[in-house]
């Protein structure tokens, strides 16, 4: 009785401490940081739909071949919940290893014994966890209730985050672009600037726009400038450096922001844009279209902003002194007038 | 005529026997496993087996499936002419598939609990049908 007592007690802090998680992760920490109290195991792990993720925590000692088992037996019970076919190709796999007391699994060690399931919310199924040993009959009837138990818990705060993480892709992207807003792009850039004022690291914006973009609306319609509006943010998405900010501003007008970019590189950034799109033939309305941008550039502290408002508008006089000389160009902000470093 | 009525009762007479043995059977099953893994899991990993055969036991899609158990109404009221063999076969079929998905989860764990109280039952069914 006392130990029923006992991994009772044991039972409701791992589900305290799953339900107030914030991250997937950190749900993944909580419980692989609980069970170890509550079952007899050297792997546990988590599949999660989403994403296609499967997170492992496991004893330290774990060697390789027996993870690996642990992710192919997953993936397997889960493409059977699904009816779908799966492999474990398709999964990104994360481990964490960790010393769980006496626990020594030998370096031959193999999967002998598991229990793994569904976490379903309202008959969706989203994912599956598992307990997994290298001794074999580990597992009884009373550790499948209890897992049961952390399964529930886990499934319903994974539920919390989808439904959490679609309300803030509401929040943050532009539904026509799939890049982040202009909310969103207010509020980094605020909190970048924030940043590199402080500590004096550089800070590069690039504002884009589309020449001639009104014609392209007028002449072939707006779905088809639509068309144009998604094919040119894939450009700019992939022409930056992964830890760039790509958002829309508005219209046909986006921002860039370059974390950490001297003025060189910021230049090169935007004249490789401008390249791109000048070189990507755009079909619109059954013909193939030229569209070309005009970049604007300004940086921080180069042009000596004192304030999130005023690199914005120095990459929009730049952006302007590109338009007034031609168009697709890329314009440095450099007082006044700007310095014009590329043209088509 | 007379005896073709006669024959009609034993058959109609067959078939509630093996729907209310089935009817039992599968709540037993419903019961010991909700016990290890809950209601909501249970009621997913029927609906999941139901799914899978009522392509090749069309009658199975008359099971319903809820939280609070399984019912075979759907069967009785559905007014399909299903012989009692054939009533067996889709169950049989069935509950194989629900041991095999429970193994597949968690080993011997829920066999162990299950096979002692229901494999003679199922042996039981068998020999009712073959004794017919």
């Amino acid at each position: 009785m006392r130990f029923i007592v006992r991994k009772l007690n044991i039972l409701r802090s791992a589900i305290n401490a799953i339900s107030t998680s914030f991250e997937f992760k950190e749900i993944v920490e909580a419980a692989g940081t609980n069970l170890p109290n509550l079952f007899d195991f050297v792997s546990f792990g988590v599949l999660w739909k989403d994403d296609w993720t499967i997170y492992l925590y496991e004893e330290a000692s774990c060697p390789p071949g027996f993870t690996q088992e642990v992710v192919s037996n997953m993936t397997r019970v889960f493409s059977l919940l699904v009816a779908e076919p799966i492999t474990k190709d398709q999964m990104t796999v994360h481990v964490e290893k960790r010393e769980m007391g006496t626990r020594l699994v030998s370096p031959q060690a193999t999967l002998k014994s598991y229990l793994t399931l569904p976490l379903a919310v309202e008959g969706e199924i989203i994912g599956c966890i598992s307990l997994n040993s290298h001794q074999a009959n580990a597992f009884e009837a009373q550790d499948l209730q209890f897992f049961s138990v952390i399964g529930y818990q886990m499934a319903s705060t994974l539920k919390h985050f989808q439904r959490f993480s679609s309300v803030k892709n509401m929040a943050i992207y532009d539904t026509l672009t799939s890049l982040y807003n202009r909310r969103y792009l207010e509020e980094r850039l605020g909190l970048e600037a924030q940043k590199s004022f402080r500590s004096g690291t550089p800070l590069a914006l690039i504002m884009v726009d589309i020449d001639h973009f009104k014609k392209v609306n007028d002449t072939f319609g707006h779905t088809e400038g639509d068309k144009v509006l998604r094919e040119i943010s894939y450009l700019l998405k992939t022409s930056v450096r992964k830890k760039d900010v790509v958002a829309r501003y508005g219209g046909e007008e986006f921002i860039l922001i370059l974390p950490e970019a001297t003025r060189e590189v910021s230049s090169i950034i935007a004249e490789r844009i401008r390249r791109a799109i000048e070189n990507t033939p755009f079909e619109v309305g059954n013909i193939r279209l030229k569209i070309t941008v005009s970049l604007g550039v300004s940086h921080f502290p180069d042009d000596r902003p004192s304030s999130k408002e005023d690199l914005v508008r120095m990459a929009d006089v730049a952006l302007y002194d590109a338009k007034r000389e031609g168009r697709n160009r890329v314009c440095v902000f450099q007082g006044a007038p700007s310095v014009e470093v590329a043209q088509g | 005529m007379a005896s073709g009525t006669k024959e009609e009762k034993k058959a109609k007479w067959s078939t509630d026997l093996v729907l209310d043995f089935y009817s039992k059977l599968l709540m037993e099953i419903w019961e010991i496993v909700s016990e290890l893994i809950g209601e909501a899991i249970v009621e997913l990993l029927f609906n999941l087996a139901v799914c899978k055969l009522r392509e090749k036991h069309p009658f199975l899609a008359s099971v319903k499936v809820s939280e609070e158990g399984i019912s075979l109404e759907g069967i009785r009221q559905g007014g399909q002419p299903l012989t009692p063999t054939e009533i067996h076969r889709g169950f049989q079929t069935l509950v194989t598939h629900l041991f095999d998905l429970f193994s597949a989860l968690a080993e011997g764990v829920v066999s162990r609990e299950l096979f002692p109280k229901v494999f003679p039952k199922v042996k039981e069914a068998e020999r009712m049908i073959t004794q017919k």
